[in-house]
């Protein structure tokens, strides 16, 4: 799988591309598909959102892309090259809350992919500063996670994400351990990083809501198997607003995917 | 092979290499005599056996009164009552350290080498992790319960009767069954040491003679014994599962049990 | 448990009234003196016994058999409770046995390790070894399962070798659990030991206050509890400072 190196020149930094990907999981008694048939483009710099009801391989799809989990058929590229392993230089991954590092400070969680690849302490803080200062915690760097609030914590685990600036960052349920005023407010302060970063991000959500509200485009997932069963393209014009939520072009974009997700559950 | 059989096979060889072992000369007799020959010793003198198993017995169940509901009773007061809890449990729990056996000759001064030392000695061997396990685990009601019943307008004692002691008694189960191991081991420990009754006395008496059957057969007697009791609460816990969701996260007796570790010897 | 200096000083305060209740029950005669010598006797006694040379080569031997009992099990103990925990099939395999091991009382065995070892250093030893290994494995095997797999997925996902996931992450996630584990197998351990001591031996602090015992000097005997109490406490309270200092890795 290695004659890629001059595909590469020509797909640029951020490119996602998913072909004809499957996964099956092997238990003792049988054979469980949970991805079927799945293919996907995503461009640099757009923002991707995958929903669906559980059990729809959304998550899976994501750690695949993350290089923590391998596919059992089909191909996935980033930026041009197969992912068989994480690769923190091209991707970072932001979990749900549970993920920070509780004997670590604030900073230190940032720094921790950086101390992993041995750099000097100075360069990590400086660049964790940076980090924490572009998710809005400038100041809070000293904190262990117990001493912030869940949108705080989030905040942290986005800021480790982005730390090694790679051109994708890929998101799993973040802010489904929030509640409905933090999750909004976060919904914001990601679009204004994302903004502000220009970085590929694959989003995964269940509110349905938020997929709209944050998306350039919507892949909508059924389960048993996980399918693609729509792909909708989000046309609501940016900065998105609070306004917006109870148009019509948004009411009619969410009604449409719950009407998919209604029919696969 | 699944768990179970491998469980299964490895109790069986352990009992099969009990015998084979020391008849075969590979282990001498006299650092373990073979299954048949301690069954035999024992068999042989049953009445002397049975008469220390009676004497053994009625320290147990006085002193498993004492440690047990005096535990039980103090721990629950203490549990729920937040003050003298911050105030004491620490000091309970530092108490808990002390290696208690040296107390056991303080006691034969006091109260003699008759049964009174041995049942003071295992009453308090019992009664310190007794407490410690019921104030834990009165800590673990779930307050919705007791605001629930509140808001229904239950007044203290209805609130006492009807969802405090419900609620509690899984932990008063997990509080008497490690009470409990540590009455017996405190009673058969005290017997080793100084007395002239019980098995206790019998395995240390045939001990100073070299007699090793005998001796083994005193050791299976209290191996039985703590078997059974172990049995016997494991059975009621299990009449009493009903209860247990009564617990915050729904923590099982055996989940508290660990908390308040037996410092059994 | 976080508490402020009011609680400290009413424990303290409970702690002196009870020596004064002590002082007293034994200076006005209510209690036989001789049953029960005074606090301030008893603890002048103390103070002279710190001084003899036989008592303090008593606590020695006994700190020594300790020590290697401790150093012996705590390592062996650990490592067959993390390969325990590390596999699955071992896990369904062993956990039930262990938990019957560790809940069948270990001192009626005391008498095989006569039988084995003689009286001396080595059953002392091996005893205290058997009293504190089955707890180690135990406590191994919860710090093992405590770890979070989303930690571990994250060090992976940002490309951690095992050696980094290992002091990166297993060791500070288990770092809470295994000071836990350690406070209670030197309980453990040091109750095995005294046992062994006061039941048959030469020598030992055990040795000294089963005798004290057995030819009634009170004072003495006292005086030994209180002394092996304090040093079990301080203990047990170094290590419980140690963890509320880290504490805040528990949440």
């Amino acid at each position: 799988m290695q004659p890629l190196a001059n595909i590469t020149l020509l797909k640029p930094a951020g490119a996602i591309e998913v072909r004809n990907v499957g996964q099956v999981f092997k238990t003792t008694t049988q054979d469980v598909v949970a991805l079927e048939d799945v293919s996907l483009d995503v461009k640099p710099g757009r923002f991707v959102v995958l929903v669906g009801p559980s059990g729809c391989g959304k998550s899976t799809l994501l750690m695949m892309m993350a290089g923590l989990r391998q596919q059992t058929s089909g191909t996935i590229t980033i930026s041009g090259a197969p992912i068989p392993e994480p690769d923190p230089n091209r991707v970072g991954v932001v979990f749900q809350e549970a993920s920070l590092f509780p004997w670590l400070t604030a900073e230190e969680n940032v720094e921790f992919p950086l101390a992993l690849r041995g750099i000097t302490k100075s360069d990590r803080r400086a660049r964790a500063q940076d980090a924490l200062k572009l998710v809005g915690l400038d100041g809070f760097g000293k904190r262990h996670p117990h001493e912030l609030s869940g949108g705080m914590k989030q905040r942290v685990s986005i800021a480790r994400g982005l730390v090694q600036d790679p051109p994708v960052l890929l998101m799993d349920e973040p802010f489904a351990a929030l509640d409905e005023q933090t999750r909004m407010t976060m919904g914001d302060e990601l679009l204004r990083i994302w903004a502000a970063t220009g970085k590929t991000v694959v989003f995964v959500t269940h509110s349905l809501t938020e997929a709209v509200y944050l998306a350039d485009e919507v892949i909508v997932m059924s389960p048993r198997p996980g399918r693609i069963v729509d792909h909708l393209q989000v046309s609501l014009p940016r900065p998105r607003t609070y306004e917006m939520l109870s148009g019509d072009t948004f009411g009619s974009l969410r009604d449409r995917i719950w009407r998919h997700i209604r029919k696969s559950a | 092979m699944s768990a179970a059989t491998l469980r299964r096979l490895i109790v069986i060889s352990l009992i099969a290499l009990w015998e084979i072992l020391p008849r075969a000369g590979f282990i001498p007799e006299l650092f373990l005599p073979s299954l048949s020959s301690t069954l035999a010793a024992g068999w042989n003198e049953a009445g002397e056996y049975g008469h220390a198993l009676a004497v053994t017995l009625y320290e147990v169940a006085i002193s498993m009164a004492f440690a047990c509901g005096g535990g039980i009773l103090l721990g629950a007061i203490v549990g729920s009552l937040p003050r003298p809890r911050i105030l004491i449990m620490p000091m309970v729990s530092s108490l808990y350290a002390v290696p208690l056996v040296i107390l056991y000759p303080v006691f034969t001064i006091w109260l003699g080498i008759g049964s009174e030392s041995k049942i003071a000695f295992a009453s308090i061997y019992g009664f310190l992790p007794t407490m410690l396990a019921t104030a834990a685990g009165i800590q673990t009601i779930d307050p919705q319960l007791l605001l629930a019943a509140r808001s229904m307008g239950a007044t203290l004692s209805q609130r006492l009767v009807r969802v405090i002691i419900p609620a509690a008694i899984p932990t008063v189960l997990s509080g008497l069954r490690v009470g409990g191991a540590l009455v017996i081991v405190g009673v058969v420990v005290s017997e080793m040491l100084i007395s002239s009754a019980g098995i206790g006395y019998l395995i240390s008496r045939y001990r100073t003679i070299l007699d090793s059957p005998h001796v083994f057969a005193g050791v299976l007697l209290v191996l039985a014994m703590a078997i059974a009791f172990n049995a016997a609460i494991k059975w009621i816990e299990r009449k009493a599962a009903i209860w247990q969701t009564g617990t915050r996260a729904g923590q099982s007796a055996e989940e508290i049990a660990p908390a308040a570790l037996q410092p059994a010897t | 448990m976080q508490s402020g200096p009011g609680v400290k000083a009413a424990r303290v305060a409970i702690l002196v009234a009870l020596f004064a209740i002590w002082e007293i029950l034994s200076r006005t005669g209510i209690v036989n003196p001789r049953l029960l010598p005074s606090a301030s006797d008893t603890l002048m006694t103390l103070s002279d016994l710190l001084q003899r040379a036989s008592v303090r080569k008593d606590l020695a031997v006994t700190a020594t058999e300790v020590v290697t009992a401790f150093a012996l099990a705590v390592p062996v103990g650990a490592l067959i409770g993390f390969l325990i925990a590390e596999n699955r099939y071992f896990a369904d395999v062993a956990k039930p046995l262990l938990f019957f091991a560790f809940s069948i009382p270990k001192s009626i065995f005391l008498p095989m390790f006569i039988l084995v070892f003689g009286v001396g250093f080595a059953q002392k030893v091996g005893f205290g070894f058997f009293s504190t290994i089955f707890i180690v494995i135990m406590s191994t095997t919860t710090a093992v399962e405590s770890v979070k797999v989303e930690h571990l997925t994250v060090a992976r996902s940002y490309g951690a070798t095992p050696m980094q996931t290992a002091f990166r992450v297993y060791l500070p996630s288990m770092l809470p659990v295994l000071l836990e584990a350690l406070r209670i197998s030197m309980i453990f351990n040091l109750t095995g030991i005294i046992l062994a001591e006061m039941y048959a031996s030469r020598d030992g602090i055990g040795h000294q206050i089963a005798t004290w015992g057995e030819n009634f000097q009170m004072k003495q005997l006292l005086a030994g509890v209180v002394m092996i109490a304090a040093i079990a406490i301080a203990f047990n309270e170094l290590v419980r400072w140690v963890e509320t200092r880290c504490s805040h890795w528990r949440t």
